[in-house]
């Protein structure tokens, strides 16, 4: 049946279409068939100056949990502070050294991530937990039954950053993993 | 495109001794909104953060640190130094390799500004560089960061004001121009005073109801203590044509004194109460130590604060808890030595000491001899009295510098103010004080009100200047002649006006550089041009950098001198201008300072 069909379409086709009859003509003597003349010509492409782009080295990166632990090494010193044996010192002598260390360190933390409350009440205080809540800013302890709203006492208020602005590293790779370098005194 | 050209913001940049910041504002707006440009700086080798200062320090890097990157930014690879916060920490440990205050070597006529001469006092294998050039490495971090934050609108297109210190004389402002051109700051960069960008930046949050807290016949003083030096001016309000216009009236001289000495002074007392307690501190913790008791001062000045706050030096080692020592500072002791120590009770009629020459005394910066700020601020009233002997009488204070943000200082300064004036005690100004960003935010608001209209604060020029001239007359051996002051440019005169000075003829010999010696007066204030000093004080008239004019040969010229006066021009950016002009005929030569002559290449 495709044969006769197709048959039948090249002769009446070239019959009374010109260019149908020359292309028959080609497919019989056995020559390739040009490319048929699409009707609407294509979009012209515009000439661009070729981007010769050199590839970029790929620049060293830094885990931002390494560029945070590496401010709080260098402006509080936390890291000397966790790392450190406590089992020899007295609570005075801890005591002493940890209240620069938490100071400068709430002074990182404020200033990277402006850390406030989830709930802005008092701790104690009651609160209502809204219908559709938040389970991320919330969690919910005691007999907890039904749906939301729910009301309840505030027992920790939570944190949220309100901002997350790291410094940004432009080190080499062998700097990427430092959080704080030998320090060596000349002389 | 005209649209293109003009400018579409205005930048204000306090270019401090120990903070810079950069506040911008859209032309095109009803109100000025001003805003701080966030500056991306090394807080660590490798580590850039945003802050909203710059402190004003330069770490010139070993050649080994420098080529890991480590001081690379976000626009710049290879760097050799540091600008900003690491700067500014290294300052502490590697006093030999960071510049700071180089804004007040700036106006130091003593040294060559440049002269690669900072960080003063260190080695040679350190590549130094020159007032000028720390100045410039500061404004170029601060263009970039500009650039960085608007690559479409570049800073040269853009209307910028830059804040200097009142206190600057003539020969500051043009190294300070020469710097910011450098930095590729606009030509048309304007000046403006620090106490004035304060004054505006109060305007600023006040609105119109200024008018209402100010009235006819006030002097408000600006008493600006920032973290290196002391400036004080007098602003005045007036009528004109119906309506309230702000006059500057006088300003004080370069006082190096300022917060760092009270946290250096907090931390030298802290030092003694660990030597009661047999501790010795090694350099490296009193570095630490110094940092503790800046943030102890807070503290321990909070109306509210504790009575004793400990203070503590951490061990050096990673092993921190067994190195660390601890005292209580007393809160007593620490407000009687900072109040007292800076803002004592006096009168009036005090002064300041007089700088002593000890044994010890570096060729640095002239630091005061004397820290008392309220001797300062009374011998400064007393100058600019109705008459000898006379203070004037300020009726309101606005505040500014970091310094201020602890009431105590405030207090005193205010009862110190009642104590001399007990009938009409000067009034702090109402509303909030911005105090560590006021000037770079003013900044933005003059540039803002120039182009759109708003208060502004009429001033001209805040000294009258003198040329030296050797008087004519039998030379005695061994004796130099007899020098007589000239004066060249009067008190107030204003911004884009010029002067012919009347006065003899003086010849200038053709072919070789003619030098003058050059001084300036900032209490002399009836001194029209033209008027010749035979005698003066060293408190009337300071001298400056000198000025030198070279005359080419000409050979329509018969003699070997011309005759010359002077002729003087205050340009719309603030700029001193003078030149010779020839009697005879229609030559015109410009005196330039001669502070230039090892200009280090860009």
């Amino acid at each position: 049946m495709g044969r006769v069909f197709t048959a039948f379409r090249a002769f009446f086709g070239s019959l009374f279409n010109a260019e149908t009859a020359a292309r028959v003509e080609q497919a019989l003597k056995g020559e390739g068939l040009p490319a048929p003349q699409p009707l609407v010509a294509p979009p012209t492409p515009e000439l661009k100056p070729i981007e010769v782009k050199r590839p970029e080295p790929k620049k060293p990166t830094q885990s931002e949990a390494i560029t945070l632990l590496a401010t709080l090494q260098r402006e509080a010193r936390l890291v000397d502070f966790l790392k450190e044996d406590l089992s020899g010192y007295a609570d005075e002598q801890v005591g002493a050294a940890a209240r620069a260390i938490q100071r400068d360190s709430a002074k990182v933390l404020e200033r990277f991530f402006a850390l406030q409350p989830v709930v802005a009440d008092e701790e104690g205080a009651r609160v209502n937990v809204p219908a559709g809540f938040d389970a991320a800013r919330y969690r919910l302890t005691g007999k907890v039954t039904g749906d939301a709203p729910f009301a309840g006492t505030l027992q920790h208020h939570g944190w949220e950053a309100t901002k997350c602005e790291l410094p940004q590293f432009t080190g080499s790779d062998s700097a990427a993993k430092t959080v704080a370098p030998a320090e060596v005194e000349i002389g | 495109m005209n649209i293109e050209m003009s400018a579409k913001y205005i930048i204000g940049i306090d270019l401090g001794t120990t903070n810079s910041a950069l506040a911008y504002a859209a032309l095109d707006t009803e109100k000025p909104g001003v805003t701080l440009l966030p500056i991306p700086q090394l807080v660590a080798p490798a580590t850039v953060e945003n802050r909203d200062l710059l402190p004003s320090f330069l770490y010139l890097a070993p050649k080994i640190e420098a080529a890991s990157g480590a001081y690379d930014l976000p626009w710049a690879t290879d760097r050799e130094f540091a600008v900003g916060e690491m700067a500014r920490r290294q300052s502490a440990e590697l006093p030999e390799r960071t510049v700071g205050a180089a804004k007040s070597w700036l106006c130091h006529s003593r040294v060559d500004r440049h002269q690669a001469i900072l960080p003063w006092g260190a080695g040679d294998d350190v590549a130094k560089v020159s007032p000028v050039t720390a100045a410039r490495r500061y404004l170029e971090h601060l263009v970039a960061a500009w650039h960085d934050a608007f690559p479409n609108d570049p800073i040269a297109r853009q209307e910028v004001v830059l804040t200097v210190p009142a206190s600057f004389d003539a020969s500051a402002r043009e190294l300070t121009r020469e710097a910011a051109s450098l930095a590729g700051l606009p030509d048309g960069v304007v000046f403006l005073e620090e106490p004035q960008a304060a004054v505006y930046s109060w305007l600023t949050a006040m609105g119109d109801r200024w008018r209402k807290v100010m009235k006819v016949g006030d002097t408000l003083l600006v008493c600006d203590v920032g973290g290196g030096t002391t400036d004080l001016t007098l602003v005045g309000v007036a009528e004109e044509g119906g309506e309230l216009v702000l006059k500057r009236l006088a300003v004080g001289n370069h006082l190096l004194v300022g917060g760092d000495n009270m946290d250096l002074a907090l931390a030298h007392h802290v030092a003694g109460l660990f030597a009661k307690k047999g501790v010795t501190l090694d350099p490296w913790q009193s570095v630490s130590l110094w940092h503790s008791c800046r943030m102890a001062k807070e503290t321990l000045l909070s109306p509210e604060g504790p009575k004793k706050h400990p203070v503590s030096v951490l061990g050096r080692g990673s092993k921190l808890i067994g190195g660390t020592v601890t005292v209580d500072v007393p809160r007593d002791s620490t407000i009687d030595l900072l109040v007292n120590g800076f803002f004592p009770k006096c009168a009036v009629a005090d002064r300041p000491a007089r700088q002593r020459a000890s044994g010890f005394q570096e060729l640095g910066l002239p630091y005061e001899a004397d820290t008392a700020v309220t001797k300062h601020l009374a011998g400064f009233l007393q100058s600019h009295g109705p008459s000898d002997g006379e203070p004037i009488r300020p009726t309101h204070v606005l505040f500014n510098g970091g310094v201020f943000k602890a009431d105590a200082m405030r207090t005193r300064l205010l009862d110190v103010l009642k104590g001399w004036f007990p009938e009409t005690a000067p009034q702090p100004l109402e509303g909030t004080h911005d105090l560590d960003y006021a000037v770079a935010r003013g900044a933005a608001y003059y540039g803002w009100a120039k182009v759109n209209g708003g208060v502004r604060i009429r001033g001209g020029a805040a000294r009258s200047y003198y040329i030296g001239i050797e008087s004519a007359g039998l030379a005695i051996p061994g004796a130099p002649r007899p020098l007589r002051a000239l004066c060249v440019v009067p008190f107030g005169m204003e911004e884009g006006t010029e002067l012919d000075v009347p006065s003899d003829s003086i010849g200038l010999i053709v072919g070789q550089p003619a030098h003058f010696r050059f001084f300036s007066s900032s209490t002399r204030k009836d001194d029209r041009e033209g008027v010749r000093l035979q005698r003066w004080t060293d408190e009337e008239l300071t001298e400056t950098d000198s000025l030198e004019a070279t005359l080419p040969k000409d050979d329509a010229l018969d003699d070997n001198y011309v005759p010359v006066q002077f002729h003087t021009k205050i340009t719309e950016l603030g700029l001193l201008e003078l030149w010779c002009v020839s009697t005879r005929g229609s030559g015109r030569w410009k005196l330039e300072f001669s502070v230039r002559d090892d200009a280090e290449p860009a």
